[in-house]
């Protein structure tokens, strides 16, 4: 038990996280949380929230032990409650005054970092593993420069610097996360993210490019069938609106595309301790096969695949994300924090702010 | 009772096989492989983890070393020994009976449906009711606006025709809900709407040269009207912004997902519900319209008779109703419907004024 001496000599593992949460259980769980949260006009959702985000951690498996979640669901509503407050004082005074909503904005701006940090550091300080805590350290400094400094300089320059804004908010994120008082860090170039964006537009131009002789090889043996130019506009709807839907579906491939890579970069990069190197090795477009069938058959079956699409895209995302040990991973020990308030993180996540990789 | 797990020693990620078991005193005591008691603490101090799905139960002690085991029947029999098995276990109950799954499924079936067919529609009338004038008359100046830039152009009608169509466009708005000074209308060449009539939340009617052009009857063109009389005293623009922007917020809010998927696979639901509520709305409006027709001594059908001629000029003989979504209110029923109106109309469906339009 205490011949850290050898542990440290031994080669490096590969620990690679595993998923074994299954479709069906989680339908149930889903399915309850549903219903509960209709009857009590949303109140249960707070409990759902926990218990989903529990299930999800708790089936995810590095070397054999699970993560574990542990918030507080009161806290959850009680953020909920504040979110609720703060958007109907928004809507009832953009209904008096028009300009309302103005100052809404610029105010929203200011509590911008704030959101940005207290949602992340309660998400982090929740989750543990072995009975570790995560943290997450950023400042509201850290926040405002990669939050709205960056992005603020990507809009002035046309976007041309919005890769290293990305960059910015990867660091941010990365960089502030800490297991046991130990942190994560994580450094690229920016060349290597800027290739990211460049292959997503070359994709776009691909795509528009290939659209324009799709479309007439498929449209023009279908308009030489038929000269009267009535029928002909019939016959040609049901086509046109097929290509319309591929058009699209292979343009929303594009962001999971770039988004997939930037993930596999940042966290490729990423070593934890200076010591345990993490991998990413996540397929692109299979990302973006999982993501987009997953929404069309949520969408065909109303809605009631969704638990299991969740569950398929955590199993793939977990079975190509690994950890490179050089140690046993238990040799870290906990850091005394407090768990705070969940109300920024629930304001941040009523807004959407998409805070992540 | 002897549950076999992990223990970890406070603070520290480094898992010790054990045994948990609860002593006669009500003592939770952890012992190692080799049987030496590595931790001990009241039962009652120990935090024990709700129940869910498989995964491994946690209980926590006081001093913050924690023991996990996926021995989830064996924590529950301990919990039933300490008696301290309540209502923490019902929702895993919930979860874990077919016969409860299969009566949520019916429940949020049954519940989705009663919020799509009555919630949403209740809650977007009550909000298009409440909204001020002042945010109705913003939002139709900027949709006005808008649509001059991207479609409409100026009307190229006559004057006279102009004050033809005003002065039937003054007979029926004195019938609606705000009286003549209520209401406006304004006319725009259609360009690439074609023959189209709309109304705006503030009382504006705007309609186009190609629509007056096809127009054959006087109670035609008052049909027109009336009906997008009905659309703005009904407030259908409002109520559809509404209806719009609450069906995301309440995907978004049932799967607790504001992600990439949710959004996309929110789309066409949401295409699909405002289809049929536009529908609806179509026909309130034919309704409403053939009231105010009546009054003024107008033919109700006579609108049905409109929208059949402009379905033909649009698609041909055949009319558009084999549209490919089948989501275009289908004119044949909107004239039928109509044409019944007309035949319990005091007036017979005679036409009043058989000259035709100038
Ligand atoms: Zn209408």
């Amino acid at each position: 038990m205490s011949d850290s001496a050898t542990d440290s000599v031994a080669a490096p593992t590969l620990h690679t996280l595993e998923f074994r949460g299954t479709g069906g259980e989680y339908f149930r769980i889903w399915i309850v949380n549903l219903v509960l949260t209709i009857i009590t006009l949303g109140i249960y959702g707070a409990w759902a929230k926990v218990r989903t985000l529990r299930y999800f951690r708790g089936n995810t498996f590095l070397a054999d032990h699970p993560f574990d979640y542990h918030a507080s669901p009161v806290r959850i509503l009680i953020g909920r409650i504040i979110a609720l407050v703060l958007l109907l004082g928004y809507s009832i005074s953009a209904r008096v005054h028009p300009y309302a909503a103005v100052a809404w904005g610029i105010l929203l701006l200011f509590a911008l970092p704030w959101l940005v940090v207290s949602s992340l550091r309660f998400n982090a300080r929740n989750t543990s593993y072995r009975n570790v805590r995560f943290n997450f350290v950023g400042s509201l400094g850290g926040a405002a420069y990669a939050y709205i400094l960056w992005p603020f300089l990507a809009v002035i320059t046309l976007l041309t610097l919005w890769p290293l804004a990305h960059r910015a908010r990867d660091y941010f994120y990365i960089n502030n996360h800490t297991f046991g008082g130990k942190a994560f860090f994580t450094k690229f170039s920016g060349w290597s993210i800027y290739r990211i964006y460049l292959l997503g537009i070359a994709m776009l131009f691909g795509l528009v490019l290939l659209a324009v002789p799709v479309a007439i090889l498929v449209l023009l043996p279908l308009g030489l069938l038929k000269t009267d130019p009535k029928t002909m506009g019939a016959l040609l709807v049901g086509p046109i609106a097929l290509l319309y839907l591929a058009f699209l579906y292979a343009i929303y491939a594009i962001p999971i595309v770039v988004r997939t890579m930037s993930i596999n970069l940042a966290l490729g990069n990423t070593t934890l301790d200076g010591r345990h190197e993490l991998r990413s090795t996540l397929s692109p477009l299979r990302m973006a096969w999982i993501v987009l069938s997953n929404a069309f058959l949520t969408l065909i079956t109303v809605g009631f695949y969704y638990p299991w699409s969740r569950v398929r895209l955590a199993r793939y995302e977990a079975a190509h994300l690994s950890v490179l040990a050089t140690t046993d991973l238990d040799e870290f020990t906990s850091e005394a924090i407090a768990t705070q308030g969940a109300i920024g993180e629930e304001i941040a996540s009523f807004l959407d702010l998409g805070i992540g990789l | 009772m002897n549950l076999e797990g992990v223990y970890f020693f406070p603070h520290t990620s480094r898992p010790v096989h054990a045994f948990a078991s609860l002593s006669p005193e009500r003592n939770l005591i952890i012992v190692d492989a080799a049987g030496t008691v590595v931790a001990q603490a009241p039962f009652k101090a120990v935090v024990v983890s709700q129940r869910l799905g498989r995964l491994r139960r946690r209980l926590k002690l006081p001093d913050a070393g924690h023991f996990e085991t996926s021995d989830n029947d064996g924590v529950d029999a301990m919990l039933h020994q300490a008696g301290r098995l309540r209502s923490g276990g019902l929702i895993d109950r919930l979860e874990r009976s077919v016969k409860w799954v299969v009566v949520a499924l019916l429940l949020a079936v049954l519940s989705v449906y009663l919020l799509v067919a009555y919630g949403f529609p209740a809650a977007a009338v009550w909000l298009a009711r409440e909204t001020p004038a002042s945010v109705a008359t913003i939002i139709s100046e900027q949709t006005l606006q808008t649509l001059d830039r991207l479609a409409l152009s100026p009307s190229k009608l006559k004057p006279i025709q102009m004050q033809k169509a005003r002065t039937l466009f003054a007979r029926v708005s004195t019938l609606g809900a705000r009286g003549a000074a209520g209401y406006r209308l304004l006319f725009r060449h259609g360009g690439v709407v074609g023959p189209n009539a709309l109304s705006l939340p503030d009382g504006t009617v705007v309609m186009t040269d190609e629509l007056y052009v096809l127009v054959q009857r006087d109670d035609e063109l008052e049909g027109v009207f009336g009906h997008e009389i009905a659309h703005a005293d009904r407030r259908h623009g409002l109520q559809m912004l509404y209806e719009g922007s609450l069906i995301p917020a309440a995907i978004v809010l049932v799967t607790g997902d504001p992600s990439q998927l949710g959004q996309i696979a929110a789309a066409l639901p949401a295409i699909l519900i405002e289809t049929s509520y536009s529908r609806r709305f179509e026909q309130q409006a034919d309704d409403d319209s053939a009231v105010m027709l009546k009054r003024i001594g107008g033919d109700p059908a006579a609108l049905g008779e409109f929208l059949e001629r402009m379905d033909r000029k649009l698609c041909g003989q055949k009319g558009c109703s084999a549209s490919w979504l089948g989501s275009h209110p289908a004119t044949a029923d909107r004239a039928a419907r109509l044409r019944n109106e007309s035949g319990r109309s005091p007036n017979g469906g005679q036409t009043r004024r058989p000259a035709p339009h100038g």
